[in-house]
This record gives structure tokens, C-alpha cells and sequence, in this order.
């Protein structure tokens, strides 16, 4: 099937409040089809009140880390972090949403596929979550070098990439009109000191618009119930703040030089 | 050996250069290559020898670069190598910082400001303890680590400080009151806590361990190797040689830990002719099976 316009989702974390604000804001813009690149879970509360959402509304959903995770019952998120204080909240936020999420979802998470392929007016899309090669990989702005792009394209046969993973958006635009597009999160707010989040609206026209839509939700709604759930301060923070206070020790330079911590 | 096991190679993600060789101007007690002023073993790369690399590099689509040495910035042309490689992809350099005064600092802040991509300063320091430190180190070494930590960090670069573990047992441990988020140890948060208290703003630390060989060589009492029953449901994904390689003087070797051993000798003049499988024949091997680690950033 061929689209002209989309939506696509990033890690949506529990952040079940933004997802519907983007959802009636995406329907509200035109789009045809919306999609969700992964990571349902983590982070915020209430897992189960994702899954209505994406399911009601046809959301196109693929897998990332932290669904397949919950899907094969393994004992981490697959993040990929590797200092141990992003671990050590990591755990913290995988065995909520892990002892929180219900069997009927699980089940479900574990008949999506890996990747998605769309047709976006002339552009062919390749959907994954982390990078076309590992559903871990953290593709930054900072850190990904045009010549890995290209190799992405063409191993993959795509003009462009889509991901998320790293909660950062950022597009770069290749020669021959190719491009690489981190689409965002819809789960916690970049690390700029604001509290709304981000998707990413997709135009064929017939060259390839992108435009990162910010999606204002009700985070002090959000806040009160991660406190009700029981999760950490320096979690509610982040959303109430704009600034990330666990999981950046992973940012290269560049990006942890814009936060705050 | 066909007994010996092998590690597959995966993709290009991270492309070393050993720029100095063996030369450094510090003798550090637990260098596992014995780096000091006097050693020429491995003599420095030429410019152009790193350009080719490079070039050959973004064929096949490299992810990140990395210097090391001996000491990087004894290299006279380390920052117009510096310039190029950043036009490739992000780029850090191992340094003992020793040598990175202000106007140096004043120089990779252009670098860092004008590239795409990050380039991250990967400082050594083993102590928080100024004597502690230069008996490893060297006098000095951790007075000038620290203002290369703090000119870098005026400029726009927050470095990386990197923590051999040497003077301290980084065997994990149940928390304790005081003790990081997951770590047990307390040394994670010694530093952490140095380092704030220090006034760098926001720390970043990379612990690594030791490996028995350089100056350490024969210092653990029976050697240890990877056997083909160990590699039986093992993710070889953990092991960097699926994902690294090191250019330095005499071809590219599999690892930044094996550079300059015969044994790990992959290719005299191409990275492509190099990026086969290598032989995990070497206790260094057996510290990274066990451990986990990477020469990596992350």
C-alpha cells in the first residue's frame, strides 16, 4: 500500500496521556496511516493503558528492545546501556512494567515483526527501532556518520531510515534524496528543559517533508500517577522538569552538553 | 590451532589508529603495553597512512574512530588528523591529558564546535588521590589531568575520565548505604563524587579493567584462556574483535588490546583484507570473555 502521508511514533514509555493527545493530533493533520517503531513500555506508568490505544486506533505497530523483552520473559530491558548507574534505573523501570504488563499483551508484543517497510509516495521507508542492524544501537545526531547512512540505504534498499531509541530527534538529508530520521519519543520530554514530546509527520510532496510535530499533554496528570505507581522522584522530575535525570550517562558529548545534568 | 576458537567479524564499528605507537611520555606501572619516552617498539603513523585508512574506512561505512598511542598529542600533526577524521565520524582520543594545555584545549574546541559529529577526550586517571595517582602515573599526572579535564570542559567538551582498575577491587557487591545505583564497590561513586567535587559539572566515567600483560605481564599466577567448551552458547556479540579493529605500525591487528602482537596480525596493508574472523588465542582474550569489556566509549 502506498501512503502519502504518515505519523510515526517513537518509544511511547507508558506515556499513555501523550499517545492519545498524538494520536487525535495526527488523525487532526491528515494522516493516513500511523505507525509506532517500539518500546510501548519503560519508564512511566500503567502499562496496560497503551495497548487500547494503539489497537483501537489501527496504530501500526513494530517491536523494539523493550518489547521484546516482555514478549520472551527476559530479565532486562535490552537497552544497551552500559554504565551502571542508567542501569541501575533501568531495572527499577523494567521490573515495573515487566511485573505490570499484562499476559493478553505480552502475547500480543510477541507476534510483532522486528522492522517495517512502507511506501511513502516515491520513497521507499525502512522502519526499525534502534538501527536497521541491531534493535539496540543507538543512532545520535552526533554519532552517526553520513558514510554508515549511506551503507544503511543501500545494504537495506531504502531511502530513508526511520528509528527512535535514543529519545532525541534529529534528520539528516543525504545526496540522491535519501534521508535518516530519528522520529523522537513520545515518552519523556528531549532533555531541553520542556515538558512536551514529539512525533514525527511524514509528507510526500513529492519530495520528502518532515516535520517534527510537539505534542503538548497533561504532564502533571502523567506526574501524579507515576507518584500513585510508586516510581522514583528523579523519573516524575524528567517530566514535570524537561530534563533528563537518569539514563544519559549513554549521551555521547554533544547531546550531554545540551541537558542539564 | 584449530582447537583454538575463533570470533566472527560482524561490521565496522569502531576503526582504531595506535598515532604514537608505544611512545609516551609517561611510564605508567600497569601500562599493558609498557608504553614510556624510551619505548620506539611501535613506531608513530604518518598522516597519510591514517588518511588511507580513513578513506577505506568510509567505504565500509565506520561508525567511529578512535586514537590512542603511547600519547596521542605527541603526535606534531594530531590535530589536522584530528580535523580529518572528524569530517568521517565522531572521534575520541585516549589521552593522559598531560599535555593538553589551553591553547590546545583552544583548538579542539574549534574542532568539536565546527563538526557534525562529537569528539570526546578520553582522560586517564586512576586515583582520586594525588600521591596514589602518581605512583602509578607519574608526578604531575593527575595535577595536569585535572586541568585538561577543566580547559576542556571551559570549551564545550565534557571529557571522559578513565579508570583503570588498578588500585581498586571492582568485584560487584550488594549495595550499600553510600554505594552508586548498582555498583558495590564504592569506587564508581569515589570517583563521581571527586569529580563533582572537583567542579566537573557533569561526570562521566569509563572503568576499565586490568589486563595481565606490558608491565603486568606475569603478575597472575596461572594463565588463563578461551576454550572451544566456553564458546558453546557464548554471544561472541559481546566481544569487540566481532566489531573493532586497530591500525597501527606493521597493518591493522583485531583488537586495541592485542596492537602490535604477532598472533593478532590480521592484514600488513588493507582494512578490508582484515576484517575476517580473529583467533582468540590470548589471555587478553580470556579478560574479555569474562569481563565484558570494550576499548569502546559505551
Amino acid at each position: 500500500m502506498q501512503y502519502q502521508r504518515i505519523a510515526v511514533f517513537g518509544g511511547i514509555y507508558n506515556n499513555h496521556l501523550a499517545l492519545a493527545t498524538a494520536i487525535g493530533d495526527a488523525r487532526r493533520r491528515g494522516a493516513e496511516a500511523l505507525f509506532c517503531l517500539g518500546d510501548l513500555g519503560g519508564f512511566g506508568p500503567n502499562p496496560n493503558r497503551v495497548y487500547p490505544l494503539l489497537q483501537e486506533n489501527g496504530v501500526q505497530v513494530m517491536r523494539g528492545n523493550y518489547d521484546i523483552s516482555l514478549a520472551e520473559g527476559l530479565e532486562d530491558c535490552g537497552c544497551g546501556y552500559t554504565d551502571p548507574r542508567d542501569n541501575y534505573f533501568a531495572e527499577i523501570s523494567y521490573n515495573y512494567t515487566f511485573q505490570q504488563t499484562s499476559d493478553i499483551h505480552k502475547r500480543w508484543l510477541a507476534t510483532l515483526p522486528d522492522a517495517l517497510r512502507v511506501q511513502l509516495g516515491r520513497y521507499r521507508l525502512y522502519m526499525c527501532h534502534g538501527s536497521p542492524r541491531q534493535v539496540n544501537e543507538f543512532l545520535w545526531e552526533s554519532t552517526t556518520p553520513d558514510c554508515l547512512l549511506e551503507k544503511f540505504c543501500k545494504d537495506y534498499q531504502t531511502d530513508a531510515v526511520l528509528c527512535t531509541h535514543t529519545g532525541i530527534k534529529w534528520h539528516r538529508e543525504l545526496p540522491r534524496h535519501r534521508h535518516c530520521i530519528n522520529v523522537g519519543v513520545l515518552g519523556r520530554p528531549e532533555n531541553t528543559g520542556e515538558t512536551h514530546v514529539w512525533y514525527t509527520l511524514l509528507t510526500a510532496d513529492p519530495v520528502l517533508q518532515v516535520d517534527f510535530i510537539p505534542v503538548h499533554y497533561d504532564y502533571q496528570a502523567l506526574a501524579q500517577e507515576m507518584r500513585q505507581e510508586g516510581l522514583p522522584e528523579e523519573f516524575v522530575e524528567t517530566i514535570v522538569s524537561g530534563w533528563w535525570t537518569t539514563c544519559l550517562e549513554i549521551l555521547p558529548g554533544k547531546e550531554r552538553a545540551h541537558g542539564r545534568w | 590451532m584449530q582447537s583454538t576458537p575463533q570470533a566472527p567479524f560482524r561490521h565496522l564499528h569502531a576503526l582504531w589508529f595506535q598515532i604514537t605507537g608505544t611512545l609516551c611520555n609517561l611510564e605508567c606501572v600497569h601500562c599493558f603495553i609498557s608504553c614510556s619516552p624510551t619505548n620506539n617498539h611501535l613506531k608513530f603513523l604518518e598522516p597519510d597512512t591514517v588518511y588511507r585508512y580513513l578513506d577505506e574506512a568510509i567505504q565500509l561505512g565506520v561508525r567511529e574512530i578512535y586514537f590512542t598511542g603511547g600519547e596521542p598529542f605527541l603526535h606534531k600533526q594530531m590535530l589536522p588528523i584530528l580535523d580529518r577524521a572528524l569530517q568521517v565520524a565522531p572521534t575520541t582520543v585516549l589521552t593522559n591529558g598531560t599535555l593538553i594545555t589551553p591553547t590546545v584545549a583552544d583548538a579542539l574546541g574549534d574542532l568539536q564546535a565546527e563538526s557534525r559529529y562529537s569528539l570526546e577526550i578520553r582522560i586517564s586517571l586512576d586515583d582520586v588521590d594525588e600521591t596514589r595517582n602518581d605512583a602509578v602515573r607519574g608526578k604531575g599526572a593527575w595535577r595536569r589531568a585535572l586541568r585538561a579535564m577543566h580547559v576542556l570542559q571551559d570549551r564545550g567538551i565534557l571529557p571522559i575520565v578513565a579508570v583503570t582498575e588498578y588500585l581498586y577491587d571492582a568485584t560487584p557487591a550488594a549495595p550499600s548505604p553510600g554505594h552508586a545505583p548498582g555498583e558495590g564497590s564504592g569506587f564508581y561513586q569515589k570517583f563521581r563524587d571527586f569529580l563533582l567535587e572537583n567542579g566537573i559539572a557533569k561526570p562521566r566515567l569509563k572503568m576499565i579493567p586490568v589486563f595481565a600483560m606490558g608491565q603486568l605481564h606475569g603478575t597472575v599466577p596461572l594463565a588463563s584462556y578461551v576454550t572451544p567448551e566456553m564458546m558453546q552458547g557464548f554471544d561472541t556479540d559481546t566481544l569487540q574483535c566481532t566489531t573493532t579493529r586497530i591500525v597501527a605500525d606493521g597493518g591493522v591487528y583485531a583488537c586495541p588490546i592485542l596492537v602490535g602482537e604477532a598472533g593478532a596480525l590480521l592484514s600488513t596493508e588493507s582494512l578490508t583484507n582484515a576484517l575476517e574472523p580473529c583467533t582468540l588465542y590470548h589471555t587478553a582474550c580470556h579478560t574479555c570473555y569474562v569481563t565484558g569489556m570494550t576499548c569502546a566509549n559505551y
